[in-house]
């Protein structure tokens, strides 16, 4: 496993595409920081110059996060792997295939995003109107995030190993994390039962957390974590039983 | 006694209900250049494929290197496999794209990648990317990687597409000094009858998923050695004819009357008057020797794509 790693390692570092995303991220939060500055400095009267506010855009736009991830899951997992066979007929299991991929991927994705949050917070904490309680109450809040953004990961990383189509992958993940919460109320209404399953759906949990990071009361939630747990391994079940079986073309 | 490379037992392979290879016993042996004859669709690359691991069998078993079950991606370290049109990274140059399975093979020798692209005669268009390559170009590159990892075994299907004659040329000699020098085993497909016969040792024909006939050189040259062409005016009465004196007889009948005879042969003057004592009427009577194209479209029937 590990000379298969360090060879998509090699791989991954020759990705200009993927360093280009990384460093489009990294300036788009520098830029929405700097245009809050400038504003707050400039315009008597705004509002949103806060920490507050600019947080609570990465907590919002879970959408956009879903994207990048697809982005970098897709570095090793997109078009290219026509090659698996080659790795496959000198005799790399495809267990070693999967998990190698998901680690690599998974660790670079971990990697930008903490040089992401520390920008947010370097940037945020110094030239943005801060109190005391916005890195804490932030910090509270990714850590919620984290285990549903991993499901919705492992779920890209499944699908793209399953060889399932961008649209399609985009489908599954608009269904599961953007109106499962949605479809289950609807039917909460029908179906009591159904309520518990609401209160657990990604995107109701994404949503209040959001909601609870802007009214200052965000705390750390279980239900985050069994939710992202549940999802991640049925993710993880469906990936490796399918590629498993898969055919390598 | 020479080591059994490639075993397989009752393999089969179905695909939505339809069964593409029928249940196969195959073996092949050390030194061994063996070459997988068939048209298009008979099987060939899905045999290929169930052997380097890309496909999982239906039903049976291969053993490679005497290895069985988990153990066979083990034992696929000594092969190359070269399947269909090769596959690298498209943004990657030829030394990148090897250097890239250099790792992950755990190969330490750094300058194995620029050995073996010496050996396939790409040392000038290493720094090229592989989407600039040309088919033939494309095809070396494929056969380099199969011997990036000194294999004893080679299976390689259509590894000649797209070659210039040339480069044809090369590439058998190539393989010929790998088999010769380094008694690498090697099991190839091609649709370019005339250099299999060149090049391989033995000659397994495919029809539909099955082994219709398994020959070595020697027998293959003996069995395509001659045929007795005749043109006749009544095909099925001479058919009836040579069924009944002959009842092992192996014959084809042809368009426009005309009947090839593979056996008896000897016989052929027994068999001018048989027709013509039973007032058969034959136009042309001749003996000529077959090539390996002619044998196999003898032996599947139809034309070869």
């Amino acid at each position: 496993m590990m000379n298969y790693l360090k060879s998509e390692q090699y791989r991954l570092l020759r990705k200009k595409s993927l360093h280009i995303t990384s460093l489009v991220c990294f300036a788009l939060i520098a830029g929405a920081a700097a245009v809050l500055a400038y504003f707050q400095k400039t315009e008597p009267g705004f509002r949103y110059g806060t920490t507050s506010f600019y947080y609570s855009n990465v907590l919002g736009m879970t959408a956009l996060i879903f994207i990048v991830s697809f982005l970098f899951n897709s570095s090793l997992t997109g078009r290219d792997t026509a090659v698996l066979k080659n790795a496959v007929s000198f005799g790399i299991r495809r267990s070693t295939i999967y998990w190698s991929k998901l680690l690599l991927t998974f660790g670079y994705l971990l990697v930008i995003s903490i040089i992401g949050v520390a920008l947010m917070l370097v940037l945020g904490e110094t030239i943005l109107i801060t109190d005391d309680k916005s890195v804490r109450d932030f910090l509270t809040a990714l850590v919620n995030m984290a285990p549903i953004i991993l499901s919705a990961f492992l779920f890209i990383h499944s699908l793209k190993m399953m060889k399932v189509g961008d649209i399609y992958v985009f489908i599954v993940l608009l269904v599961i994390y953007g109106f499962s919460g949605g479809f289950l109320r609807v039917g909460a209404q029908k179906l009591d039962i159904l309520r518990t399953f609401y209160d657990y759906a990604p995107d109701t949990l994404l949503g209040q957390n959001l909601l609870d990071f802007m009214s200052h009361t965000i705390e750390y939630g279980y239900e985050y974590w069994i939710t992202g747990i549940v999802l991640s391994a049925a993710a993880l079940i469906i990936g490796i039983t399918k590629f498993s079986k898969q055919t390598i073309d | 006694m020479m080591e059994t490379i490639i075993q397989t037992h009752q393999l089969t392979k179905t695909f939505h209900d339809a069964r593409v290879i029928e249940p196969l016993d195959f073996t092949l042996r050390q030194g061994e250049i063996c070459a997988l004859i068939g048209r298009n669709g008979a099987g060939k690359s899905t045999i290929f494929k169930m052997l380097s691991g890309q496909l999982i069998p239906t039903a049976g078993e291969i053993r490679l290197f005497g290895k069985t079950g988990q153990d066979v991606a083990d034992a696929r370290r000594r092969t190359g496999f070269l399947v269909e049109t090769p596959a690298f990274f498209p943004n990657f140059t030829a030394v990148q794209n090897l250097e890239y399975y250099r790792i992950q093979r755990g190969i330490v020798e750094k300058k194995r990648v620029q050995e073996v692209l010496g050996i396939v005669g790409l040392a000038n268009q290493k720094r090229k990317k592989f989407n600039d390559y040309s088919m033939g170009m494309k095809q070396r590159l494929g056969i380099a990687l199969c011997l990036l990892s000194n294999p004893d075994c080679l299976v390689l299907d259509e590894p000649i597409n797209g070659l210039d004659a040339e480069g044809i040329r090369e590439i058998r000699n190539l393989l010929l000094r790998l088999n010769e020098e380094q008694q690498i085993t090697i099991f190839i497909s091609s649709h370019i009858l005339a250099e299999l016969h060149l090049l391989a040792t033995r000659f397994v024909f495919l029809k539909d998923g099955v082994i219709v006939e398994d020959v070595s050189k020697e027998e293959l040259q003996e069995k395509s050695r001659k045929q007795l062409v005749l043109t006749v005016d009544d095909p099925a009465k001479s058919s009836r004819l040579l069924e009944q004196e002959y009842p092992d007889i192996d014959y084809r009948v042809l368009p426009d009357g005309v009947i090839s005879i593979h056996n008896h042969i000897e016989s052929s003057g027994d068999i001018n008057r048989l027709l013509l004592h039973n007032d058969v009427s034959v136009t042309e009577f001749r003996v000529e020797a077959r090539n390996l194209e002619e044998y196999f479209l003898g032996l599947i029937g139809g034309e070869l794509s």
